[in-house]
């Protein structure tokens, strides 16, 4: 028995619910924003200053760590501030997906699934544990879930195009997010330093670049 | 001991791009344009102060202020209780009787710098300003329109 795809009409639904499900984000967005009333203003520009700086921390430390929610805090200054933070919250990610896979790559597997724990993070710390006895090809299977066999090998010979599609797959919060991809990327140990810096340089530019460029208000 | 050196590399090349982006798509704002004229060190509005009302132009909150002119010097009392601008230079050039003036002050304790231009006919003046924040991350703008009355000449201390 062959399973057959969902058809057009499903599609063109879950198509409107997609696009509903964004107007109102967008929306939602906006009134937030006129809310907080977040203008910067002579007498408010300090405090706008600290809370940027504290959010921008916040970010790279959180969207660093597997399984927690971070890049909403990104997009949530986009939203606050416009294109003119685009810049600083493309240097933060690149940051945050730099440390993720730094500690992944050089912090002994032993170490930072115990650290994980100590952090209260279990899930993230599952994840490290159901790495550890597994082959760099497997832990790149990890990163990309449910992908046929001879799609695994293919990923595998462009593994930095797969890597900069997992990082900007929506729903890959599943299997770790941002920065468990870049944590299991560098756990691999078959991502090379330099090309999976190029490569996640070009991935999470997409955002930030059509904020700077093309003026987008989220 | 190499992989120490790797971490160190991989930080340093996060930095320099982090610190690349910031100078290639960091765009600067210009502070108010000045016409140009025959400028010359302030003096002649030394004594008058005024009180002025006005506009953030993109947001429209309202500004009060009062500007002072002594010694050479200019002061604006609201943007000292922001940060200790202090008194500053000013210029002037007079053209059809009427005054022009001029001031750029920078604040000490935080990256901005407020420039003015006015004009003082009789007893009414009327100001265009630029509160510019240059931070590492960001240039912020503020622009501001105002006008405003001469009042009794300023002789105490600053406030702020």
């Amino acid at each position: 028995m062959t399973r057959t795809g969902p058809g057009v009409g499903a599609v063109l639904v879950r198509l409107a619910i997609l696009v509903g499900v964004l107007v109102l984000a967008t929306w939602g967005a906006h009134v937030i924003r006129d809310a907080l009333d977040l203008r910067v203003r002579p007498d408010n520009e300090q405090q706008v200053h600290r809370a940027i700086m504290l959010g921008a921390m916040a970010y790279v430390g959180l969207l660093a760590l597997p399984f927690v929610p971070g890049a909403e805090i990104g997009i949530a200054m986009l939203a606050a501030f416009g294109p003119a933070i685009a810049p600083l919250i493309y240097a933060a990610t690149l940051a945050a997906m730099t440390l993720a896979y730094t500690v992944g790559r050089y912090l002994p597997i032993g170490a930072l699934e115990r650290l994980l724990w100590r952090m209260r993070m279990r899930r993230a710390a599952a994840l490290v544990a159901r790495a550890a006895p597994l082959a760099p090809e497997d832990r790149l299977a990890m990163l990309l879930d449910r992908q046929p066999k001879r799609g695994l090998s293919r990923c595998l010979r462009y593994r930095y195009v797969a890597l900069a599609l997992a990082i900007n797959t929506p729903g890959n919060a599943l299997i770790g997010g941002g920065g468990g991809i870049m944590m299991l990327a560098g756990l691999s140990g078959i991502f090379a330093p330099l090309p999976t810096f190029l490569a996640v340089a070009l991935a999470v530019s997409p955002i930030p670049l059509a904020v700077m460029f093309f003026g987008l208000r989220l | 001991m190499l992989r120490i050196v790797q971490i160190a590399a991989i930080a340093l090349v996060t930095f320099a791009t982090g610190a690349a982006t910031m100078t290639v798509m960091n765009t600067d704002i210009p502070d108010l344009a000045v016409p140009d004229g025959d400028w010359v060190a302030g003096g002649a509005l030394d004594g008058r102060a005024f009180d002025i009302l006005g506009t953030d132009l993109a947001s429209g909150a309202v500004l009060e202020d009062e500007i002072i002119f002594r010694d050479g010097s200019f002061l604006s009392v609201d943007c000292q209780s922001y940060c200790d601008f202090g008194w500053s230079a000013y210029r002037t050039k007079t053209v059809d009787g009427v005054i022009h003036f001029t001031a750029r002050t920078i604040c000490p304790d935080a990256p901005h710098t407020v420039v003015w231009y006015g004009t003082v006919r009789g007893g009414a003046v009327t100001v265009d300003a630029t509160w510019t924040t240059r931070r590492w991350y960001w240039t912020n703008q503020i622009a501001i329109r105002a006008e405003g009355a001469s009042v009794p000449s300023f002789t105490g201390g600053t406030t702020g």
